[in-house]
């Protein structure tokens, strides 16, 4: 089952070790097979938006920056729990942070 | 969330890493495990009180080390005498993780002293971490067959005393080799389920991709472990265009490629060129990888450089000369050089012996057949196909193949109805039904229920007969020959059965036992009426059926003979001593007796009743069998003797 894990910060990181241990961890998650695809978003972004019939563009920063997304990971496991599993060590790392996850369907 | 349940996916992502660094530590697979079990009975037990610690593979080896650690001093309690003992107390509480522990388990679980079954179940079993009874689930098979699998591979790792280490460099290539194939089988069994009622098993896949992409991780310098890797996530790519809406197979050619997941076909062509920078020949993993990189980079199936999947082929043929990649190969010229050429290759490959039930060669030439217009004969192939495969979905799809190609004339006789009709005279017994029946079961199967009875060609009779029985004993092939003669006079097509020779058959005399055999039959501790029966037949050197026929009534037991039939049997000291033993009283009836009385249902002639006991006559097949299990400690062979052996030289 594969799954995409979005991040965003809620508030200044508290693990001062943040860098090397991600980059230790990202490289075990690719490793053992788990991590296919994962990457950061610029916090500026650009919102296209549909209302009848009229097409408006806005450039960002348009969200709060709690609100918008930091970086995602693509996941493949075989259950929900693994997933879970893996979102919870992940938070525990970054600290003050929240992910989203959703499974993907092919 | 169930805390159970998250404590099973943290065992799942974690147990490969303790169950490889307990191993290292306590050089034992098997007690590995088991200690890795104990941590996770422990973590079972604590986690939904106190919740799941911050790191819990680092919680469950370290528990599972203190067991490691009790064990050692168990077993030193145990041996005061064993000094190495503290020393390794000592280091498996130091011990810290080894970066090719995972790597070491592989290696292991592989090794070729193991069946390649029990080489997946292992792997699927430490690697994986998945439970028996998920093993089971996957591969259709009942949970204690896996279990017992598994037990017996552990033992036998610690019987042959296969040490946990990485294999030298003039080993490596071998032993690679082996972890290879169990992961493409893994992915194999996933990918195209070969029984069953769903085409894909796709937790199957995804751990053989896991355990490749951890191999090439691991080993990084090595291009077929890329090559395997790219195989594999290109294969896998292609996963969800694979099968139609009810679940029937799509073929490579026909399939929406914008189904494609486009993102293991990335992964795929990364790991290509990993496996190119690793460099060395292309071995066949890489090859099958380069032809699955042909189909991946081809935007339609129209835009398929289908010659350079020919010359790949032409080079993996080399490799791997399998009757599967020939048939792969045929595929290939089929489509580069038009589908007679690939017809041709798929045809040499009909008396191939190994192929003549696999299910994809009539599928193959099917698809070859219709291409070139010979909708009869490829409908007909389709429907053989169909009989074949054992995957409902796929036998669905061929059945519908079949029926799409325009139909043919009036009806005809087809071969399954001139078999049935041939065997259903009432002028043959049922001895004869039954082995004609298996000749012409064989001859369904191999040319279709289908083929009318008209279009049978001699050619395909005697492709037929040399394929399923040219290696079997003359006797063998001249039953059948004969079966097929007298279907083919039946059918009135006496020319067809022609070209089928007999074959002379030479009489094998299997040689009389040696003397040393002999002696220590007889010193042997048997019961008495064996003892008798042996001695009879070695020193008469009757025939069997004659020496079972004796009644006590025709023993002359002072002139040492009797009169069987129409010849006489006698015999000297060794069985005069025994008889009178044997008949302990009895005055009439068959001299060598059953051991049981017949049941209700089978009441034996009465000459073969005994009037005193009631028992029957021992019979050949018995007295053969119990021989046979009294000899073979004799036979250096381990097959026992035959009574016909018995005679003297």
């Amino acid at each position: 089952m594969r799954y995409l894990m979005m991040s965003n910060p809620t508030g200044e990181t508290t693990n001062p070790n943040l860098e090397a241990e991600m980059g230790a961890w990202i490289e075990e998650l690719t490793a053992s097979g788990v991590l296919l695809a994962t990457g950061g978003l610029a916090p500026t972004g650009i919102e296209v938006r549909e209302s009848d019939g009229e097409v408006t563009v806005t450039d960002g920063p348009f969200a709060e920056a709690k609100e918008s997304v930091a970086g995602f990971a693509l996941v493949e496991v075989r259950t929900e729990e693994e997933v879970v599993e893996l979102a919870r060590r992940f938070v525990k790392m970054v600290g003050n942070s929240r992910s989203v996850i959703q499974q993907v369907f092919a | 969330m169930d805390a159970h349940r998250s404590i099973d996916a943290v065992w799942k992502l974690e147990s490969a890493r303790i169950v490889a660094g307990l191993t290292r530590l306590v050089h034992d697979v098997g007690l590995a495990e088991e200690m890795a079990q104990d941590a996770l009975v422990a973590a079972l037990e604590q986690w939904p009180e106190a919740g799941v610690p911050d790191n819990p593979g680092a919680w469950l080896m370290t528990v599972a080390k203190r067991r490691a650690i009790d064990h050692l001093r168990r077993s030193r309690r145990l041996d005061e005498l064993d000094e190495t003992t503290e020393a390794e107390t000592a280091a498996v509480a130091e011990a810290e993780p080894e970066q090719d522990d995972v790597l070491r388990l592989m290696f292991l679980s592989c090794h070729p002293v193991l069946p390649a079954p029990a080489r997946v179940a292992l792997t699927l079993r430490l690697l994986g971490g998945l439970t028996t009874a998920e093993i089971a689930r996957a591969f259709l098979l009942s949970e204690p067959k896996i279990a017992q699998r598994v037990a017996t591979a552990k033992r036998t790792l610690a019987e042959e005393r296969v040490p946990f280490d990485l294999p030298g460099p003039a080993e490596l290539a071998g032993r690679l080799s082996s972890v290879l194939e169990v992961i493409y089988l893994i992915f194999n069994e996933g990918y195209s389920a070969t029984s069953g009622d769903d085409l894909l098993r796709p937790g199957l896949t995804l751990e053989a991709l896991r355990l490749g992409r951890l191999l090439a991780r691991l080993a990084p310098g090595e291009a077929e472990v890329h090559g395997l890797v790219a195989l594999m996530e290109i294969q896998e790519s292609r996963s969800a265009a694979r099968t139609g809406p009810s679940g029937e197979p799509i073929q490579l050619h026909q399939q929406n490629r914008g189904r494609w997941d486009r993102l293991l076909i990335r992964r795929g062509f990364t790991a290509m060129l990993r496996a190119r920078e690793a460099g060395g020949k292309p071995g066949p993993y890489v090859l099958q990888a380069a032809i699955a990189v042909c189909h991946a980079q081809a935007r339609t199936a129209e835009d398929t450089d289908w010659r350079q999947i020919a010359t790949l082929y032409d080079a993996l043929v080399r490799l791997l000369p399998t009757p599967i990649v020939q048939l792969n190969r045929a595929v290939a010229y089929g489509r580069a050089h038009g589908p007679a050429a690939g017809l041709a290759m798929a045809d040499a490959l009909l008396s191939d012996p190994s192929l003549q039930d696999y299910h994809l060669l009539p599928g193959v030439r099917g698809d070859l057949l219709a291409e070139l217009g010979r909708d009869d004969e490829a409908r007909l192939e389709f429907q053989r196909a169909a009989a074949l495969t054992r995957n409902a979905a796929e036998r669905a799809f061929l059945l519908r193949r079949a029926d799409g190609l325009p139909a043919g004339g009036a009806p005809v006789l087809t071969l399954a109805e001139a078999a049935e009709d041939f065997l259903a005279r009432d002028t043959l017994d049922a001895q004869t039904v039954r082995s004609y029946g298996q000749t012409l079961r064989r001859l369904r199967s191999t040319l279709g229920d289908q083929l009318p009875l008209a279009t049978l060609t001699a050619d395909q009779l005697t492709r037929v007969c040399t394929t399923a029985w040219g290696e079997s004993a003359a006797k063998t092939w001249n039953r059948h020959r004969s079966a097929l003669r007298s279907f083919a006079a039946w059918a009135g097509m006496h020319d067809i059965a022609a070209g089928l020779e007999r074959r002379a058959e030479t009489r094998q005399r299997t040689p009389p036992m040696a003397p040393a055999e002999l002696e220590a039959l007889w010193s042997g501790d048997q019961p008495l009426r064996e003892r008798t029966l042996w001695r009879l037949l070695h020193e008469s050197g009757a025939g069997v059926r004659t020496v079972l026929s004796l009644d006590i009534e025709h023993l002359d037991l002072d002139d040492r003979r009797a009169q069987a039939g129409g010849t006489w049997v006698t015999w000297r000291s060794g069985t005069a001593r025994l008889l009178p033993q044997l008949l302990d009283g009895r005055t009439r009836g068959p001299l060598f007796l059953a051991d049981r009385r017949p049941g209700p249902a089978r009441t034996p002639a009465a000459a073969d009743l005994c009037p005193e006991t009631g028992r029957r006559r021992l019979s050949y097949e018995r007295a053969e069998y119990l021989f046979k299990q009294a000899t073979r400690p004799l036979d250096p062979a381990g097959r026992g003797f035959t009574l016909r052996q018995l005679k003297p030289r």
